[in-house]
């Protein structure tokens, strides 16, 4: 699964130069960012609700247009690039959501097989006809996370944590070079984020996908991430290892001390662990 | 004195001030009760009149409450008229209305101008009632079955395209963001996100539709679109009552059977 991607670890892929956006009304969701993220790299994203996390990660794929400045991936202009050339960065990257996003009432493999769209022509979508090379790959996705098992089973009948890992394998069948997750645990217990952390850092180590994570958590930010990026108000606050954030750089990052509220596994949870 | 300490009184004027209500309800309704008094007395609603009619029309009365069985044989043909035409302009309807429901509705439809075109259509077809596209297509393909079908077909475009688009508009839209995230374009995104989630409910007004349409069909034959309707022009024109009465009775019975079944398989779905 890595024929397609470019660039050798450690080059620049995603480059943000002066990034902001500028929601239509009015509302200010990113300012002047600039950095670059390097292939391979494992990228945990941390801050309060409203601080530009979500933005941050959905104008790599282009959901949420740049309104200043320019971001490329993989050396393609994602702000300007509409139509074909759009659809044609989104298929190298590979998104996986916080409520799932799955279509409940169809199969675990056509959700997986969502991730084919962009090669797939339009009649072949239509009729549900997908080619044999693509069922094979959506296939391999799903053994990947342990969850072949269940390709033929309605998306709606798995657990939640059964569900998220679908959705990793939907990216994994783009066969991406990058893997954006925007709050993959948000839903999930803590036994179960753990072992979708684990999914996407055997992922990161594994194939060399670039994965940039939304947490919650400061103490899964810090265990499943190469560097970590603190947003606030739009704004990179922080940007290092997980090591260096310490209780300064929290502080800079929430605007308060560290609370319980603020990690997974702060409080011992007998129903689960 | 006992030895919970009494409650302080509670000062009133820490209580809100009783909203006023206002005239408006009592204006409203003197409103309405003057325009129905004015539209009764425009089309001449004469009660006494009414009563007047009611006893000379006493013996047709009596003819509708005494259906005559033995035409039943000569109504099957009819019978099954309706319902092929139910049943052709139901399909047909339906698959029409499946690209046009899309095109829609916001959720689906990316583009504000075809959107608003479209929806501007659907809304001209759907202010045409039933009857009246029957009495066209009546002129233009002649009297007949056909004409009929022609008929529900574009009443059934006109509320399976809006009652689809208006479903398709409060579906979560997640799987829709994850395919167009995947570099779908919409259309494979929508055929495979939001056609699934709406299927439900399209198969459910589809069957409502056709329930309509039985009900539809036995009246567009008044106007030689086929069907009962044909039937009961006939027997209306020659005064025979008992025949008229057997034929509102089996409508009644078809009707009746065609809503049970259909609400149980709509229950079925909604699982």
């Amino acid at each position: 699964m890595t024929d397609r991607r470019p660039g050798t670890a450690g080059d620049p892929q995603i480059v943000f130069d002066g990034v902001g956006v500028t929601y239509p009304n009015g509302y200010r969701g990113l300012s002047d960012i600039s950095l670059t993220i390097p292939a391979g790299q494992m990228v945990g994203v941390v801050g309060l609700s409203g601080a530009g996390k979500s933005t941050f990660v959905r104008t790599i794929n282009g959901l949420v247009t740049a309104t200043e400045g320019s971001l490329t991936v993989n050396g393609r202009d994602v702000t300007t690039a509409r139509g074909k050339q759009l659809r044609a960065v989104r298929s190298d990257i590979g998104m996986v959501f916080q409520g799932f996003n799955l279509t409940g009432r169809t199969t675990v493999l056509n959700n997986v097989l969502m991730g084919r769209l962009y090669s797939a022509p339009w009649w072949r979508t239509l009729l549900g006809a997908w080619k044999s090379d693509d069922v094979e790959l959506a296939m391999d996705a799903l053994t990947r996370v342990e969850i072949v098992q269940k390709a033929y089973t309605r998306a709606s009948e798995l657990s939640g944590g059964q569900q998220q890992r679908v959705g990793i394998a939907r990216a994994l069948a783009q066969q991406p070079s990058i893997i954006l997750a925007d709050e993959p645990v948000a839903s999930l217990d803590p036994p179960t984020s753990h072992v979708v952390m684990e999914h996407l850092r055997r992922i990161n180590g594994e194939l060399g996908v670039t994965v940039i994570t939304n947490l919650h958590f400061l103490d899964l930010a810090r265990k499943y991430s190469d560097r970590l990026l603190g947003l606030r108000g739009g704004h990179v606050v922080f940007d290092g290892t997980g090591a260096d954030a310490d209780e300064t750089v929290f502080e800079s990052i929430y605007g308060r001390s560290l609370t319980g509220e603020d990690v997974l596994d702060a409080t011992p949870n007998l129903e689960t662990s | 004195m006992s030895d919970v300490p009494a409650q302080p009184a509670q000062p009133r004027a820490a209580r809100p001030p009783r909203p006023r209500r206002g005239a408006t309800p009592w204006v409203i309704g003197i409103v309405l009760a003057a325009i129905t008094v004015w539209a009764a007395r425009g089309v001449q609603i004469d009660i006494p009149a009414i009563w007047q009619n009611f006893s000379n029309a006493s013996g047709t009365l009596m003819q509708l409450f005494q259906p005559d069985y033995g035409f039943f044989p000569q109504t099957l043909s009819a019978i099954e008229e309706t319902l092929m035409m139910a049943v052709i302009a139901t399909a047909i309807g339906s698959l029409g209305s499946v690209p046009l429901a899309f095109l829609a509705s916001r959720a689906t439809n990316p583009s504000r101008a075809l959107l608003a075109a479209i929806r501007f259509l659907n809304n001209v077809i759907r202010a045409v009632p039933d009857l009246l596209y029957a009495a066209v297509f009546v002129a233009v393909v002649g009297t007949g079955a056909l004409s009929g079908v022609l008929a529900l077909f574009f009443f059934n475009i006109g509320i399976l395209v809006k009652l689809v688009s208006e479903s398709l508009d409060g579906l979560d839209r997640g799987p829709q963001e994850a395919a167009l995230a995947a570099g779908g374009t919409w259309f494979a995104a929508d055929r495979v996100s939001m056609l699934p989630s709406v299927a439900p409910s399209f198969a459910s007004q589809v069957l409502y539709t056709f329930e309509v349409n039985i009900r539809a069909s036995t009246v567009i034959g008044l106007v030689g679109a086929g069907g009962l309707g044909v039937l009961i022009d006939n027997v209306r024109t020659f005064y025979h009552y008992h025949y008229l009465s057997l034929i509102i009775l089996e409508i009644l019975v078809l009707v009746l059977v065609v809503e049970t079944a259909s609400s149980m398989l709509r229950k079925q779905l909604a699982r």
